[in-house]
């Protein structure tokens, strides 16, 4: 099955930043996939290229089979797009937004729409100008989602917004789910942790990884090994062991590439007077900050060697 | 054609305040501007505003505020989806940008050009013209507001995001212009006056409308918004160096050929070296030139012709080798005819080359590019007291002024349909006597003419206003006003043949003369206007 989203080598530079290295990514059919990373990390701008928004400047990205440099016109109306940032037709009530939009959309669900309508306690004779952060999202949501669309590209959708509207709105995708695949951008990890099938994580423009939620959870495991006795950081650790640290005889990291069977044994010959090594499973929210500091120290350590190499010289 | 619709209803229940502020002010001006034309039949002020009360004041107001209502027509349409920005509702929507602009077309269509159109006939219509009669010049009057107005504001609507920003960039133009020009006025320059080519208005239009029309499409298929503005900045840069070649040569002699050496010359001119001369310049404006009159002996016109100098092109040149030569320059009020005995061609000289030669004789050569024009068509009308209509030419009232008698008329205003008319020589004889007194004589009366109207001119003039009026101000009108110099025409009789003389180019050409000892006249200062009408 061909992946609703894809890109290759997918570049961006704002001046002399750049906004996205080289991104290669594929969003499966029918996943929920959410793209996290820290604020300024690219997100996005990889949404607004792969919205044709502003067309990239190199690289190839396809969203549901089209070159997105041709997305256009009618492939929107299989496409459902909500931002934080996004303007809205604001002299419009929200029900005249809805009769505007319907019939740009062949396939727009009357009944759908109504029960969207209703689930959000969409005030439909309020200007949108008037309405509060949460309707507002609510009117978009309803907007993208009355079309039942193939693909639904959601940028930061829930910023800001309070729980019980997030919930509300979560739940509507959630419904919309077995239909379509969700392409989501979020700095906030535990609002995707609940939902999300897979999870990329970007900073600085790059993509750290990207894989399927259950695997990334099996994958990360925080390592504890009691030693016999204190011992400082021993030296050469291997590079999936992030955020290696000793306190006493317990030596803390988390382990990158976990596996069920080969890590435990690996382990034991490597520490054999270890009086006990745990593996705890981590939260999302725990893999995506080790992961970072991680990303961080290593960038601040390459930092430093250049800065002594050029002292050197 | 259904999302064209659909869009183009949403704008129209959007804009209705701005839509119905452009209807109001568009009716108003077609309800209200033919209270000029009342104004002008009784004071002869052409576009008299003194008198009539406010209504006319308010008529020539909604000139300048019709245009305006559709700037903000046209800014408020195109932002309504605006083309600037990544954060637009319409952007991930399913727009096609064929139909997107098509709406705003049929918006502008619906609410711009068809009343500005129904306005411009009723205008037609209230002058006595019949609308369908003109219906090419209308059309090409819209095009004109196409290519002026609308196109450049729907072109800097899609480039810029708000009504606000577009009125600074407005402001910007504006303020640039006046740059330019001050700058232009202070540099010491030759090419001031220089006679424009018939052919440099047509492409210079041509140019916006490429030009806009090409950013509206950049913007609506692809928002290239950076390669949109390159092309409108590259516009004026384009009109620059069309005001700048246009009175190169190969342009020149491809609008005036040179005859053929065997062809007859339309008229020989002759130069009068005895006749007095001054140089002159104008104090208040450009002291860096001088205006230097040629007086000339003309002869060899033939019966029903006019032969009109356009425009001058001086070469000097010192016994010393020193070489001077001017660039084409216009040359406005010599319309020569079978009988015209003299004729002065003045031309402009730079302060420097004035001084350099002024001490010397010079050999002067004289290029005159000349327009040919034959007979048309003679109409003579006995003036009317009231309305009358001069066929191809217009429909014409007589002007009566506050202080005189009831049926004496001291002049003719002429209301014409969409344009100047064709070059018409308007004669009329004077009476001496009051009207009331008795029957004047035809021979007593005092010749008073006047040339009116243009040799080329395109279907319709630029203006939002389908009737443009022509007033006629005969060649005695301001003696008419003189005291204590003798007895003086006074007014027209009703009654009295009025002669309307029309003519049609027949050709262009360009004659020289060389003359071998010129001498630079001395400098006079003063007014260049007080000393022509002198």
């Amino acid at each position: 099955m061909n992946p609703a989203i894809r890109t290759q080598s997918l570049s961006k530079r704002f001046g002399r930043t750049v906004a996205v290295d080289g991104l290669d990514l594929a969003v499966p059919d029918g996943a929920i996939y959410a793209m996290v990373g820290p604020n300024g990390a690219g997100k996005t701008t990889i949404i607004k290229m792969l919205m044709n928004i502003f067309p990239p400047p190199a690289g190839h990205a396809e969203v549901l089979g089209i070159d997105c440099r041709k997305l256009a016109g009618k492939a929107f109306s299989r496409i459902g797009y909500v931002s934080e940032n996004q303007e809205m037709p604001e002299w419009m009530t929200a029900g005249a937004m809805l009769d505007y939009y319907r019939p740009f959309y062949p396939t727009w669900d009357r009944a759908l729409e109504q029960q969207l309508v209703r689930q959000f306690d969409l005030p439909l004779k309020r200007k949108i100008k008037h309405l509060s952060r949460g309707m507002r999202m609510k009117a978009a949501f309803a907007s993208s989602l009355a079309y039942r669309p193939s693909l639904i590209v959601l940028d930061e959708p829930f910023t800001g917004l309070d729980p019980l509207v997030r919930d509300e709105l979560i739940e509507g995708l959630i419904e919309r789910a077995p239909e379509t695949t969700i392409f989501l951008s979020s700095h906030d990890l535990a609002e995707i942790e609940s939902f999300s099938s897979h999870v990329g994580y970007l900073e600085q423009g790059r993509l750290l990884f990207s894989e399927e939620m259950s695997v990334l959870s099996n994958r990360f495991r925080e390592v504890t090994v009691t030693l016999d006795s204190p011992s400082p950081l021993p030296e050469n650790l291997p590079t999936a062991w992030l955020q290696p640290q000793t306190v006493d005889c317990v030596l803390r990291f988390v382990h990158s590439e976990f596996d069920e069977d080969r890590t435990p044994r690996e382990l034991a010959e490597r520490f054999p007077t270890a009086r006990n090594i745990a593996f705890d499973p981590m939260p999302l929210r725990a893999i995506f900050l080790a992961v970072a500091k991680a990303g961080r120290s290593r960038a601040s350590s390459q930092q430093e060697s250049i800065n002594v190499k050029e002292n050197a010289a | 054609m259904k999302q064209v619709l659909h869009i183009f209803a949403k704008d129209a229940r959007h804009f209705w305040p701005e839509i119905l502020v452009s209807l109001a002010l568009t009716a108003a001006f077609a309800r209200l501007y033919p209270y000029q034309w009342l104004v002008a039949s009784v004071t002869g002020f052409g576009y008299g505003a003194v008198a009539g009360g406010v209504l006319p004041v308010l008529a020539n107001a909604l000139v300048i505020l019709v245009p305006i209502s559709w700037w903000l027509l046209i800014s408020r349409a195109v932002h309504g989806e605006r083309l600037v920005g990544n954060t637009q509702f319409w952007l991930t929507r399913p727009y096609e940008w064929k139909n997107l602009l098509a709406a705003k077309l049929l918006f502008l269509l619906a609410f711009l050009y068809l009343p500005l159109f129904i306005a411009q006939c009723l205008l037609l219509a209230e002058a006595g013209f019949h609308p369908l009669s003109y219906l090419p010049g209308l059309l090409f009057n819209l095009l004109l507001i196409t290519g002026v107005l609308v196109l450049p504001l729907a072109a800097l609507s899609s480039v810029t995001s708000s009504f606000a920003k577009m009125t600074l960039v407005l402001l910007g133009v504006v303020v640039l212009y006046g740059g330019i020009v001050a700058l232009s006025a202070g540099l010491p320059s030759d090419t001031t006056g220089s006679v424009a080519s018939p052919l440099g208005g047509h492409l210079a239009l041509a140019i916006v409308l490429c030009a806009c029309g090409t950013v509206l499409l950049l913007q609506y298929a692809a928002r290239k918004t950076l390669h949109s503005w390159l092309l409108l900045v590259a516009i004026p840069v384009l009109l620059c160096a069309i005001a700048i070649i246009d009175p190169d040569q190969r342009l020149m002699n491809r609008t005036y050929p040179r005859p053929a050496p065997d062809a007859a010359a339309p008229v020989q001119f002759q130069y009068l070296p005895n006749q007095f001369q001054q140089a002159i310049t104008n104090t208040a404006g450009d002291s860096n030139h001088f205006e230097v009159d040629i007086p000339l002996r003309v002869s060899g016109v033939a019966d029903g012709s006019e032969v009109n100098p356009e425009a001058v092109k001086v070469a000097m040149e010192a016994a010393d080798g020193s070489h001077w030569e001017s660039p084409w320059q216009a040359v406005y009020d010599q319309r020569l005819l079978s009988g015209t005995e003299d004729a002065k061609i003045r031309f402009r000289i730079r302060r420097e080359a004035y001084e350099k030669f002024k001490s010397m004789p010079v050999r002067l050569h004289v290029t005159l590019a000349l327009a040919l024009a034959r007979v048309d068509r003679v109409t003579e009308i006995p003036l009317p007291a009231s309305d009358f209509a001069v066929p191809n030419f217009g429909v014409c009232s007589p002007r009566t002024g506050w202080f005189k008698e009831p049926g004496e008329i001291i002049g003719i205003n002429c209301r014409v349909a969409l344009r100047q008319p064709k070059l018409t020589y308007v004669s009329v004889l004077w009476s001496k006597t009051s009207c009331s007194a008795s029957q004047p004589e035809p021979s007593s009366g005092v010749l008073g003419a006047v040339w009116v109207g243009l040799l080329d001119n395109d279907p319709a003039e630029f203006g939002i206003t389908s009737v443009w009026q022509t007033p006629l101000n005969f060649s005695n009108i301001w003696e008419s006003y003189q005291k204590g110099s003798g007895p003086q025409p006074r007014q027209m009789c009703p009654g009295s043949p009025v002669t309307f003389t029309q003519y049609s180019l027949s050709g262009r050409t360009q004659t020289d003369l060389t003359i071998q000892d010129f001498h630079l006249p001395g400098l006079a200062i003063g007014d260049t206007f007080l000393l022509r009408m002198r």
